[in-house]
């Protein structure tokens, strides 16, 4: 039942590309609530479940004077034959619920469930929107995905821009891996300059499960041209708990070699103390996106140390 | 067989040049705006100007006022706005208003304040309209 349904989705929305940048989703009439989507499927050699439906989420978000909101709610993890993580049970996640509101030109605040304002990739994590299917290390194990909280932001000008972000209660929704907690306090800042941008944040969170605190840094930096693009982020984690990571950096870069067509190279290299194990993982990947909306991607995964190298395949579309 | 050239260069530069202006409604509440301003107002990144929410305005996909406003103004090419709006649409940002003429950006000013668009000189004159800024483009 489920998996016609999810290959329905996948389907139809594969043609509700727009010819006008940003003009995805649907605009409800006579409102501001705009409502949209995404979904990726993946083929992973090294899981069990090699087909899957990684992620199916719908997005809303909704503008009215100085109010937005902003929603994800996701399915995840779906195997072929429609059971979440080999269980039957659908499960609901509220990956960002967020009411935002402008105190000034400069300076917002948001509430609720957001992605952490740290570093570049966690500002837009989901495959379509990458040009690799997988994820770099830091996510999800050097700060916290997201925040349930407050976060406010000043746009010091066009090209800077700071926020403080901050959580002292449980979490609405799940966080990805091991990373439970309840207490977050981080302090961003990004910037612009011409075809250049970086981005500096630190941070302490709290582990709901042991009330442990663990403290974050990291750089990072991004060069985006035309037909290239290199981004580079370095992060160092420390932790009473003896399972710091005292550092987890990637470089990426992507080319855009053909109409449509991208190649991409991630070298990364971390020392993660909770799985004792110093790590160097080399990313060749290709992608091609027929559509402004649909992305096929390819990638080849090199680990030195841990038996799991492997190819990931992946459809990812917007809608 | 030099100055024929050249004189033929500087004949098709004039026929094809355009002043590009950034146009605001007749209350807008500044007399001017720098380039990354202009910038931040069209990417969504700057919603309020005076503690007042901005309409703005663009034309549609190929437009050729829209060509040049994207290659001088914003300085992005298609696929570099492509990649943006991705991911602004993911962080709940839109893109401006879509008009389908200069005629109905002029309706939209005399009805809603403040609003931001972008003309070629020409069809502003006897417009009580703010120019913002203006720029040179070839077309």
């Amino acid at each position: 039942m489920y998996t016609k349904t999810y290959y329905m989705v996948l389907i139809s929305s594969c043609f509700l590309f727009a010819n006008e940048y940003g003009g995805y989703g649907w605009n409800i009439a006579n409102s501001s609530l705009n409502i949209g989507g995404y979904l990726d499927m993946t083929y992973d050699q090294d899981r069990e479940d090699k087909f899957l439906f990684n992620d199916i989420a719908m997005l809303f978000s909704a503008t009215k004077n100085r109010f937005d909101l902003l929603g994800e709610v996701e399915l995840s993890h779906i195997s072929l034959d429609g059971k979440r993580d080999r269980s039957s049970d659908v499960d609901l996640n509220i990956e960002r619920l967020q009411l935002g509101y402008a105190l000034s030109d400069k300076l917002t605040i948001n509430i609720g469930r957001f992605n952490s304002d740290i570093g570049y990739w966690n500002q837009a994590p989901i495959p379509i929107l990458q040009d690799t299917t997988t994820q770099p290390h830091i996510i999800s194990n050097l700060f916290p995905k997201a925040t349930t909280g407050l976060l406010f932001r000043e746009n010091i000008n066009e090209n800077n821009s700071f926020s403080i972000t901050l959580q002292d209660n449980k979490d609405i929704g799940h966080q990805d891996n091991s990373m439970k907690i309840n207490r977050h306090f981080g302090m961003a800042y990004h910037g612009i300059k011409d075809d250049l941008s970086w981005r500096f944040s630190v941070g302490r969170y709290r582990d709901s499960r042991d009330m442990i605190a663990s403290y974050y840094i990291g750089i990072g930096s991004e060069y985006d041209i035309e037909d290239f693009s290199i981004q580079a982020e370095f992060f160092t984690q420390n932790s009473k708990k003896r399972d710091d990571k005292p550092y987890s950096g990637y470089f990426q870069s992507t080319w855009h070699f053909k109409e449509s067509q991208d190649g991409v190279i991630r070298f990364e290299s971390y020392d993660d103390n909770a799985i004792d194990i110093k790590e160097q993982i080399y990313l060749f990947g290709y992608a091609y996106r027929p559509t402004n909306n649909i992305a096929f991607k390819a990638e080849y995964i090199y680990y030195s140390k841990q038996p799991l190298s492997r190819y990931v395949y992946s459809l990812s579309v917007l809608f | 067989m030099i100055k024929i050239s050249f004189f033929l260069v500087l004949l098709i530069f004039s026929l094809y040049s355009k002043e590009l202006v950034v146009i605001g409604d007749k209350n807008f509440p500044r007399s001017s705006l720098s380039r990354s301003e202009i910038r931040a107002i069209f990417l969504d990144k700057k919603r309020f100007i005076e503690k007042e929410k901005i309409l703005v305005m663009n034309y549609k996909v190929n437009h050729p006022l829209r060509l040049c406003f994207e290659k001088n103004i914003l300085e992005k090419t298609e696929r570099s706005l492509e990649r943006y709006w991705r991911k602004a649409y993911y962080q709940g940002k839109r893109p401006p208003k879509i008009v389908s003429s200069i005629n109905m950006l002029f309706l939209y000013f005399d009805s809603v304040h403040p609003a931001i668009g972008y003309s070629d000189f020409n069809n502003t004159i006897n417009q009580d309209v703010v120019i913002l800024y203006r720029v040179e483009c070839i077309i």
